[in-house]
């Protein structure tokens, strides 16, 4: 019975929808940001240029939401351009 | 984020960056100066393996309450990146060591198309490990004024918008092909 209960809350857990969020920092470019957007997301110009200034002007942006594990490799693929990505669950 | 003054830079230079056929990348009429920070690039990225530079580039994913994701990246997502950062590295190393130069002569090297990414991502790990080691604030790596050269802080800033605006050029080239 414990361990039905303990594997349904994980799983209620993954199951929750995840942000991926991207934080600012001083050093990565804002041509940059916007660009690793579009190449991670697919995301047009427009929506990439949108979150980058998002995070230069609020410190954060929601960059993705959804299942956990494409949010796991999403923060991997901005980790791998240097940017500063988390994992969080949303609201 | 930083917002690089473009014009800062080229008023005081001549060094070319364009976009080949092939989409290969140019750079020529290289300065001495300018080849000197070109090849610093590797040894700057090599001198980020400490634990304070370690921890910008291998950034946290999560917040503590993940321990076992943050786990699970320890072991299998950190090696990986640093796999693709050394990497790049190694790429970048290469084609530097095609830049020709010689007494008298303005430097000259091409980056292939298939390298321009590891090039933005060399040129990003060693603005990173430099603004880290010297504490670089946003306003400082954005700031408009000319460059005063009085301190190693102010050269080494102006070697952090060097690499700056050939990320830009790049990006400036692959978004426009």
């Amino acid at each position: 019975m414990v361990e039905t209960a303990v594997e349904t809350e994980v799983e209620t857990s993954i199951a929750l929808p995840w942000n991926v969020v991207v934080h600012d920092d001083p050093v990565n470019l804002m041509s940059y940001v916007t660009m690793v957007f579009q190449r991670v997301f697919g995301y047009s110009k427009e929506k990439a240029q949108h979150h980058m200034l998002e995070v230069h002007y609020k410190g954060r942006s929601v960059v993705w939401t959804g299942a956990r594990e494409r949010a796991e490799f999403y923060v991997q693929q901005l980790h791998g351009h240097l940017l500063l990505a988390t994992l969080e669950r949303a609201e | 984020m930083a917002i690089f003054c473009w014009r800062r830079w080229k008023e005081l230079n001549e060094m070319v960056i364009r976009r080949l056929e092939g989409n290969a990348i140019e750079f020529c009429a290289i300065e001495p100066i300018e080849i000197n920070l070109l090849r610093q690039v590797p040894t700057v990225c090599e001198s980020g393996e400490n634990p304070r530079s370690e921890g910008r580039l291998f950034s946290k994913p999560a917040d503590a309450s993940e321990a076992q994701f943050l786990n699970d990246w320890e072991e299998y997502v950190r090696p990986e990146l640093r796999h693709l950062f050394l990497s790049a590295r190694n790429t970048v190393s290469e084609d530097l060591k095609t830049l020709s130069t010689g007494p008298g002569k303005l430097g000259h090297f091409v980056v292939p198309h298939a390298h321009r990414d590891a090039w933005l991502n060399v040129l990003n790990q060693a603005r990173l490990i430099l603004a880290t080691k010297y504490n670089f604030t946003d306003r400082e790596l954005s700031m408009h004024e000319q460059p005063r050269w009085f301190s190693r802080r102010d050269m080494v800033l102006q070697q952090i918008n060097f690499y700056a605006e050939i990320q830009e050029r790049i990006i400036d080239i692959v978004e426009n092909e």
